[in-house]
């Protein structure tokens, strides 16, 4: 309850640095708003990005300096921090598009037989791996509804794509990740056991 | 997939993501590359209502239907060019409610 008060409080205070920001041309109030939100859109670009830091800082420069740009067209319809999510997201694919980074997806293959896990101190390096065999969708998905903790409803905003395939995606992916991490559970169960 | 194996996963996915990247110094780099917002011009706007309602007024200054409409509307009289006058004033009015009441809605 304190949580959702929390997020309303948050989403409140950003409304009205943005008002600041359109009506008084207020840079100040853009600095706050910046500084607010750069830690978890340029979290949002490595991960989407695989890590790739400068890669990542680079295209949260430009997700800035458009929404700096575009803000007018900001309606309070979603939070500002999602629809920050959304115009990073809108440069991720543009970059995707011009390197053809998706393509990607032909080392799928070689990826599916990556040998089971030994150590438990590998369990996050396998989940990195088994992150990477899902397809860009459905990684898309996981990171903004479990690891960015946003609502079905607003991934589907960020990602412009229909809630009932944000749902299908998320389920899929969890499905495809519990299979590659199988090893990891038996294991868990016999240790359990013994 | 049950519950507690989908909460196991969701778990491990939200240990593997690193939360918000530390500013250092990205904050102020991309405010000395803001350029200076652009201020929306009005004024094509308001001149282009300005001329419109000059033109509609000086087309409709001829008409007879609305003099008349005009006159007998003044001398209480509710002929069908007094209605008719008032029902394109009534329906005028109409749209502008409606056009408020949408740009209402959606800010």
């Amino acid at each position: 309850m304190a949580c959702v008060a929390d997020s309303a409080a948050e989403a409140h205070i950003d409304r009205a640095l943005v008002t600041r920001v359109l009506l008084g041309d207020d840079r100040s109030a853009f600095e706050q708003l910046l500084r607010r939100h750069q830690g978890m859109v340029r979290a949002q670009l490595r991960r989407l990005l695989h890590g790739d830091a400068a890669a990542a800082d680079d295209l949260a420069q430009e997700t800035f300096l458009l929404a700096w740009r575009k803000l007018d067209q900001f309606r309070g319809d979603a939070r500002f921090s999602t629809w920050l999510y959304r115009i990073a997201y809108t440069c991720f694919l543009q970059v995707c598009r011009k390197t053809a980074m998706l393509a990607g997806d032909a080392d799928e293959g070689e990826a599916e037989n990556v040998p089971a896990p030994a150590h438990a101190m590998d369990l996050q390096l396998d989940l990195e791996r088994a992150m990477r065999r899902l397809s860009a969708a459905e990684q898309a998905v996981l990171l903004h509804c479990v690891q960015m903790e946003l609502s079905h409803e607003e991934t589907a905003y960020v990602l412009a794509m229909p809630l009932g395939t944000v749902k299908t995606h998320a389920m899929r992916g969890k499905a495809k990740l519990k299979t590659s991490l199988a090893a990891w559970h038996e294991a868990a169960g016999k240790e359990k056991a013994s | 997939m049950n519950e507690e194996q989908s909460d196991a996963i969701e778990l491990l996915l939200r240990r593997q993501f690193d939360g918000p990247v530390p500013d250092e110094d990205f904050s102020r780099q991309v405010m000395q590359r803001l350029p200076q917002r652009r201020r929306r011009v009005t004024w094509p706007l308001w001149s282009g209502i300005l001329m419109g309602a000059v033109a509609c007024w000086l087309a409709l200054l001829s008409s007879p239907l609305l003099r008349a409409g005009w006159q007998d509307w003044v001398n209480d009289h509710w002929s069908a060019s007094a209605v008719t006058v008032l029902l394109v004033m009534l329906g005028m009015a109409m749209l502008a409610l409606v056009w408020g009441v949408a740009e209402a809605e959606d800010r």
